[in-house]
């Protein structure tokens, strides 16, 4: 493996340097029929689960098949999308928001091949690679956070427990048989890099435990000081410790009560893991959405204080998701989303119609806001 | 406008790198607000100039936490090797 | 012949949906073959041994990678996140195993040209495995060693014209919504706001200036598919003022249940929800109430509507957003972490989006705003934290804008003002000997 190199040189790293150039320009990328419709297209339906069309004022049509893809993707895989982009979208393609991959052509009768193929590749394990849907009033694919393929502080799998859940949701995914749609959403701590509080569900990843203290090696690989003004809730400070062998070493103490499990200090000190077995697992929020739509946007609530980690399928979590859903999916007029049906019902009535157990945990007790949550009315259903 | 300390480009930079120092028994790396102290007169967008300046200069250089970045000179600290970087 | 065993996460490779085991597996078997001839310029197994040491988690329950802050390319203070193995000796593929984060094309639209050049690029001095995409929106190129950093940097920008995206405390990659690339909701072209900004703030993109992470994010209109109003310290959302248009024909084909005019565009089509009713779907939910349909005909008393899309999701081909187009700009949106999730709170209600002028009424705002931000903001404090902490009447103090009903939901429900001096006639400073000639010791 012999380094081949660009021409930089390490020496001199501003000779020939580029900097602030930005993106590609997006006009670059547009298939055709989009260029040539931005900004004048009439009207849109979608005709079937994961098929849209587009109607310009010019009569110029685009239809849009819609696949689910994982946001986790080889470029064996994006070869294989460029492959398909190829053979029926004159070499365009699109990402969404929600990790999904749209392939776009300008006529009607190009659909049905496109679909075809689209539906025919599977992976050797069973797995569709480009399964179609995620329109509508259903359930589309889930944002996401890295969790244990590539983050520091995840408290649970974030690629894993999506693709359980969009297994056990799948036929929501490929149907559009919702009151309206329901978004899931994933993050793996409640850092939230993925923002997940403002989700019809979301699945977020918790630790327990304050972290441990390496105290013999704390002092050589992290400046205290970092650690203590990492502390989002003040819980660390620096101290003299003693090792079991008698050597006195400067490390930090942490006051347990006070920490929120961020995880913050561990980010800036490695002597300061918090990751548990036992400590960490999943907390399930639900009846948030962003979405100005006849309410508000609302925040997710916690409706699950927490499930524990069960690799590699989740189970616990999965029934909890479904029971939630169908649920909703039987309560719930047409067009009202999650949180408006729990608040038309009632909170109270939401976990006896979901099967949820209400515990202590789920009563806010975090700073001042805590207040508004709690009820001062005496109007509530037995 | 900028003070004259900002404006004498060694003379700032000579400011940050003593002020650095002096810091260094404790800690390593700084928030940029950290740096306002040494311009108290100057405003946040250009002292943000001069300091990014000695990042290209190979004065000072960044560390990251991934949601935040705070500087430090070059080479200080015990990153390096806890990272397992030289 | 794998290198590791992966008895679990092989169980992620049943079900329906795309399984990502798979692909992974998918992937370190093309490695190993390596038909194209690639001189991988990392690991040939790295990804033999991402899977190895993703095994472990799923064993262990706990994650196996540390954080690394000193990683980046050369004067750019984000677009790379430093991770490296903590199990080095069982997968050394993966030792160092870097992020690179870079900058999407505004409404993710990609010619394969340009993918295969990134994917045939990430094979040569990456891993091959990505994020497409981020969170925040990047395409995020996942795990290389730290000498490759800047050779990915320098092709990406000499041969791709493509620059890196933000981390720390910068400018986060600004995104947005498709806009009306294709959607007739869309009140105004995201994608050249979205991509004249990102350019404008190249500097606060790559170089921290601020005292944490700041995120731009565009919708095209209040259904607010990009979330912004959820997630961004500034949020700039699609509306109008003028009247929705009405296509009184159209309207009457749904209400005679016209198959070619499907309720809310085809997505209840899963269910048999009964024929469309106009007043129980449309009128009977408009949480206004501004909404009538008499004698086959819709009228919208506008002045009372508050577009929240409802009717015009429901019958696309009949109403139309207004024609006097713009945007509402939010501020303080973010996750909860520390003190509590915030919702985007209305700053201005309607400003003119104007390409001709460089957005001039638009790069004010977002100047004054930082303005404040980088001076008054603590360390690690949001937008949205500082808001809370000075005011919303600081924040329109900073950015000279008038108060007005629309900025609240309701008026505050204590008297508690703390008045300024020279809000109060007189002022404060006063005569007590005045006084005590009338008011006795």
């Amino acid at each position: 493996m012999a380094f081949i190199s660009t021409g930089y040189d390490p020496g001199k790293p501003m000779e020939n340097r580029i900097t602030d150039i930005g993106p590609r320009d997006y006009n670059e990328f547009y298939p055709p029929v989009i260029a040539n419709n931005k900004g004048k297209w009439s009207h849109h339906e979608i005709l079937e689960p994961g098929v849209l069309v587009h109607v310009g004022e010019s009569g110029d049509e685009v239809y849009t098949v819609r696949v689910g893809g994982c946001r986790l993707m080889s470029t064996s895989h994006i070869n294989e999308i460029c492959d398909i982009a190829d053979k029926h979208c004159d070499g365009y393609v699109r990402f969404t928001t929600r990790n999904n991959i749209e392939f776009m052509v300008d006529s009607k009768d190009k659909v049905e091949p496109l679909k075809n193929d689209l539906a025919s590749r599977k992976f050797p394990g069973g797995s569709l690679k480009f399964p179609i849907g995620g329109t509508g009033a259903g359930i589309t694919n889930i944002v996401h956070t890295q969790g244990w393929i590539h983050c520091h502080t995840p408290a649970t799998d974030a690629s894993g427990t999506v693709k359980v859940t969009m297994d056990a949701l799948f036929d929501d995914f490929q149907q559009m048989k919702m009151p309206a749609q329901l978004r899931v959403s994933m993050a793996c701590c409640l850092n939230m890099c993925g923002a997940v509080h403002c989700s019809d569900i979301a699945i977020l990843g918790y630790h327990r435990k304050p972290p441990m203290l390496d105290h013999e090696y704390l002092d050589k690989v992290c400046e205290i000081p970092l650690a203590v003004s990492a502390c989002p809730t003040a819980a660390i400070k620096p101290a003299k410790v003693t090792l079991p062998n008698g050597t006195e070493v400067k490390s930090v103490e942490v006051k347990s009560e006070r920490c929120m499990y961020c995880g913050n200090c561990y980010t800036m000190c490695p002597s300061m893991p918090l990751a548990d077995t036992e400590g960490d697992g999943i907390v399930l929020m639900a009846g948030g959405k962003v979405s100005n739509r006849i309410s508000d946007p609302k925040f997710s609530k916690v409706v699950v204080a927490f499930l524990p980690n069960e690799m590699p399928r989740w189970p616990s979590m999965t029934e909890a998701i479904k029971k939630i859903v169908n649920a909703y999916s039987n309560g719930a007029n047409k067009y009202e989303r999650l949180g408006d049906w729990a608040e038309r019902i009632g909170w109270e009535k939401f976990f006896s119609a979901c099967e949820l157990d209400f515990t202590h945990h789920l009563i806010d007790d975090f700073r001042q806001q805590a207040y508004m949550s709690w009820r001062q009315s005496t109007q509530f259903k037995f | 406008m900028s003070s004259d300390l900002l404006n004498d480009k060694e003379a700032a930079q000579k400011a940050v790198v003593d002020w650095l120092e002096k810091k260094a028994g404790s800690k390593t790396k700084f928030y940029i607000k950290d740096f306002y102290k040494i311009f108290p007169d100057d405003k946040p967008r250009e002292i943000k100039k001069v300091v990014n300046k000695m990042v290209e200069n190979e004065i000072l250089e960044f560390w990251s936490s991934g949601s935040t970045t705070m500087y430090g000179l070059k080479g200080a600290g015990i990153q390096h090797s806890s990272e397992g970087e030289e | 012949m794998a290198k590791h065993e992966t008895p679990l996460l092989d169980e992620l490779e049943s079900g329906p949906w795309p399984s990502f085991v798979s692909d992974l597996k998918q992937q370190a078997e093309v490695r190993a073959k390596n038909e194209k001839g690639v001189e991988f310029q990392i690991p040939q197994d790295c990804v033999d041994d991402l899977l190895g040491v993703l095994e472990l988690s799923y064993k262990h329950g706990r994650t196996h990678w540390k954080h690394g802050g000193i990683v980046g390319v050369f004067g750019y203070g984000g677009g790379v996140i430093g991770r490296y193995c903590d199990q080095p000796k069982l997968f050394p593929g993966v030792e160092h195993f870097h992020t690179m984060r870079v900058n999407q094309p505004c409404g993710k639209y990609y010619s394969t040209e340009y993918l295969r050049k990134l994917t045939d690029l990430w094979d040569f001095r990456g891993s091959g495995v990505t994020n497409m995409h981020g969170a925040t929106g990047d395409i995020i190129l996942l795990g290389t060693t730290t000498p490759q950093l800047e050779e990915v940097f320098w092709t990406l920008t000499h041969d791709f014209n493509q620059d890196l995206g933000g981390s720390g405390s910068n400018l986060r990659t600004p995104a947005d919504c498709l806009g009306q690339s294709r959607c007739e909701y869309a009140c105004y072209d995201t994608s050249a706001l979205c991509h004249f900004l990102t350019n404008e703030y190249q500097d606060e993109l790559h170089r921290p200036a601020f005292p944490y992470k700041f995120k731009f994010k565009f919708d095209g209109c209040p259904n607010c598919c990009v979330a912004s109003i959820a997630r961004s310290d500034m949020s700039f959302i699609g509306t109008w003022k003028d009247d929705i248009r009405i296509d009184q024909d159209a309207v009457n084909k749904y209400v005679e249940n016209d198959p070619a005019y499907p309720a809310n565009a085809g997505a209840h089509k899963g269910k048999d929800w009964g024929p469309f009713d106009i007043e129980k779907e449309v009128t009977g939910l408009c949480p206004t109430g501004c909404m009538k349909f008499e004698n086959k005909k819709l009228t919208i008393d506008n002045a009372n509507c508050t577009r929240c899309m409802h009717c015009i999701n429901v019958m696309p081909r009949a109403l139309k957003v207004g024609k006097e187009t713009g945007l509402s700009i939010l501020c303080g949106a973010k996750a909860p972490i520390l003190d509590g999730a915030q919702m985007g709170s209305l700053l201005v209600p309607f400003i003119e989006v104007n390409p001709d002028n460089d957005y001039e009424e638009i790069t004010e705002v977002i100047e004054n705003v930082w303005d404040w931000w980088m001076e008054e903001g603590k360390n690690r404090e949001r937008l949205g934290e500082l808001i809370m902490r000075q005011g919303f009447q600081k924040l329109l103090e900073v950015t000279g804008i008038e108060a007005m009903p629309q900025h609240v939901a309701y008026p505050r429900t204590n008297p508690y003002i703390f008045w300024k001096e020279d809000e109060v006639t007189g002022g404060w400073e006063r005569d007590v000997e005045e006084y005590r000639k009338h008011h006795l010791r």
